[in-house]
């Protein structure tokens, strides 16, 4: 298990220095999708497989698509990203350390109680006679722990991101439908339904 | 956790099986590269320009209208399974949701977004 963890996250790592790193944009998305592929392999490993799934299909089938597809309408030729590897350095970088540092804040010793604690101690604590409540819980896969929250605790945060879609589509579509194109449709019945008796019609 | 270990094999086995029929195909196979062999061809003849060309937006509209419905469907997955325990009121809100999103999706029909011309 922590075999699997170190290979998941040392792969993420690896293919998210590689997604920045790549020459070729599309290398990059490629890359990017390994890093989709990592993390939901991490999240299978905390139990979270829903979400796992959710994170293939969403971010794997949709997203890497719509990536491909911007990467390929930026129209970059790969000669120009070469000169500029560093430009963005400073910048990049004085955010990565701002990120670096908020993450510092979080992270505590409440968060990892485990790393300092000790384990003999812990061994005799074990033994003496306690109720293992863990044992006792029902335990509800996580799928069915979303349904019951979503619908019905959040709902209005679940409708919210309905309205959060339906502008996100509609947004789509004024943006991108061009105006004033004459589309051709077929209309089956109106042209089954004509009398080729009175179309033809012979002139002098 | 312990049912993932199938897709586990499964991947172990597929690794192994491209890696055996990339690698003794690499190791085995004669190698004498000519310019010819080597050089880039579409169907017979050098490539005409650039794959890297622009082209319409209406792919763009298409995947992102893939992905509204693909979260719609995704919120239908866990809604499906608990509408035992959430009852009415969770039958309601994912209506609601539903209503909301077919409001979009009659707006995409009679403005012919996915028509082409």
């Amino acid at each position: 298990m922590d075999l699997l963890f170190y290979l998941f996250s040392s792969m993420t790592l690896l293919s998210g220095v590689m997604v920045i790193q790549a020459r070729n944009p599309v290398y990059s998305v490629l890359f990017l999708i390994l890093v989709f592929f990592n993390a939901a392999g991490l999240l299978v490993l905390l139990g979270l497989d829903f979400f796992a799934m959710i994170f293939l299909v969403v971010y794997v089938g949709a997203i890497a698509v719509l990536f491909l597809f911007v990467v390929m309408m930026l129209n970059i030729k790969i000669a120009e990203i070469n000169e500029k590897r560093l430009r963005y350095l400073p910048i990049g970088g004085v955010l990565g350390v701002v990120f670096l540092f908020e993450i510092l804040l979080i992270v505590d010793n409440d968060l990892i109680p485990l790393l300092f604690y000790n384990t003999e101690s812990f061994e005799e604590f074990k033994l003496s006679n306690f109720i293992n409540w863990s044992e006792n819980l029902q335990t509800v896969t996580n799928i069915q722990a979303i349904g019951n929250l979503v619908y019905t605790y959040y709902f209005y945060f679940f409708l919210m991101s309905s309205v959060i879609l339906l502008i996100a589509m509609i947004g789509a579509i004024v943006l991108t439908m061009q105006k004033g194109i004459r589309i051709k449709r077929q209309q089956v019945f109106l042209q089954n339904t004509r009398d080729f008796a009175k179309t033809i019609r012979k002139t002098a | 956790m312990i049912e993932f270990v199938g897709i586990f094999v499964y991947f172990i086995i597929a690794l192994a099986l491209s890696l055996i029929l990339v690698g003794v195909s690499f190791i085995f196979a004669t190698k004498k590269s000519d310019p010819e062999k080597i050089s880039a061809y579409e169907c017979g003849f050098d490539p005409f320009d650039d794959a890297r060309s622009r082209f319409d937006i209406q792919f763009y509209l298409v995947a992102i209208l893939f992905i509204i419905f693909d979260l719609e469907v995704t919120f239908l997955f866990p809604w499906a399974l608990t509408l035992n325990q959430t009852g009415f009121f969770g039958f309601w809100s994912m209506m609601i949701f539903l209503i909301i999103l077919t409001i979009g999706f009659v707006y995409e029909w009679r403005k012919g977004a996915l028509d082409w011309s």
